[in-house]
């Protein structure tokens, strides 16, 4: 009974913040909304027993990207940005009829599968522990371990250069 | 197991399309990569979800994964926000069409 309060408290949570981010018209405003929606998924990682993840969400997600989004944010300000009308208003038709064709899809799929076989569940290990993370990163997942990293590196030099033309641009220093 | 699989399922589909919705109507490539992040928790939410389904902890890794490529995502698209805003050009995903630096 208390999972099913949490998880609602986190639905409604997830939707509402969610539908915050996407139609604010406040970027700041939608970045914050965004930590409420990264808060309540962290809950529902609670909820399902995976504590590891959920540590993590709300340190590199809530934490480190939502704060790199606002420090752009209050870098750039509202310069640059065009105030204008939808970009879909041309092209509504097509874009509400592929939304609405794909809700109609995962709806049907969602609501005509059978529930599968019902027979005991798996016994449930502590395998959202991060003991067990660990083990199963360096045992079994060893190479994408190490591809993250070779990501990470490329990324970080990336932005250095980005950063770095950007600076020749303005003709500087 | 409390709350069947198909509440996060449902949840994370929701979610997933609350992010399409934002991708399609924004303008401003910051607002872009804010609903980019939505739908990547919609896809955490499935990964762990099914993690806990089945009690193998391949969801989590992949969860943990996604979420690295997210914050490579997030810091090479705001340096290409801020590169593009600083040769002046308008924050405007639609007139953003040229590929030269």
């Amino acid at each position: 009974m208390g999972e099913k309060i949490a998880f609602a408290v986190a639905a409604v949570g997830i939707l509402g913040f969610g539908i915050g981010v996407v139609f604010l018209k406040d970027a700041f405003r939608a970045a914050v909304a965004l930590i409420g929606t990264l808060l309540s998924v962290s809950l529902l990682f609670v909820i399902l027993s995976a504590p590891f993840v959920a540590a993590i969400q709300v340190i590199v997600y809530a934490g480190a990207i939502v704060v790199l989004f606002l420090f752009v944010i209050a870098y750039l300000g509202d310069r640059g940005v065009v105030p204008g009308p939808d970009r879909l208003e041309r092209f509504q038709v097509f874009g509400w009829l592929a939304l609405g064709g794909l809700g109609a899809f995962g709806a049907i799929a969602i609501l005509g599968s059978s529930p599968g076989p019902a027979g005991e569940p798996p016994a449930v290990t502590d395998v959202g522990s991060p003991a067990a993370i660990g083990h199963a990163f360096l045992d079994s997942y060893l190479v994408p371990f190490e591809a993250t990293s070779l990501v990470l590196l490329v990324a970080a030099v990336g932005a250095v250069l980005l950063a770095k033309r950007a600076v020749q641009l303005e003709g500087g220093r | 197991m409390n709350v069947p699989i198909s509440a996060y399922l449902t949840l994370s589909g929701a979610l997933l399309f609350l992010g399409m919705l934002g991708v399609m109507r924004r303008r401003n490539p910051l607002m872009l990569l804010l609903s980019v992040e939505l739908m990547l928790n919609a896809g955490n939410i499935v990964l762990v979800g099914f993690s806990r389904e089945w009690n193998d902890p391949a969801g989590q890794i992949f969860a943990l994964v996604v979420m690295v490529v997210a914050a490579a995502e997030v810091v090479i698209g705001l340096g290409l926000v801020v590169a593009v805003f600083r040769s002046r050009i308008n924050l405007d995903v639609d007139e953003m069409s040229s590929m030269r630096g």
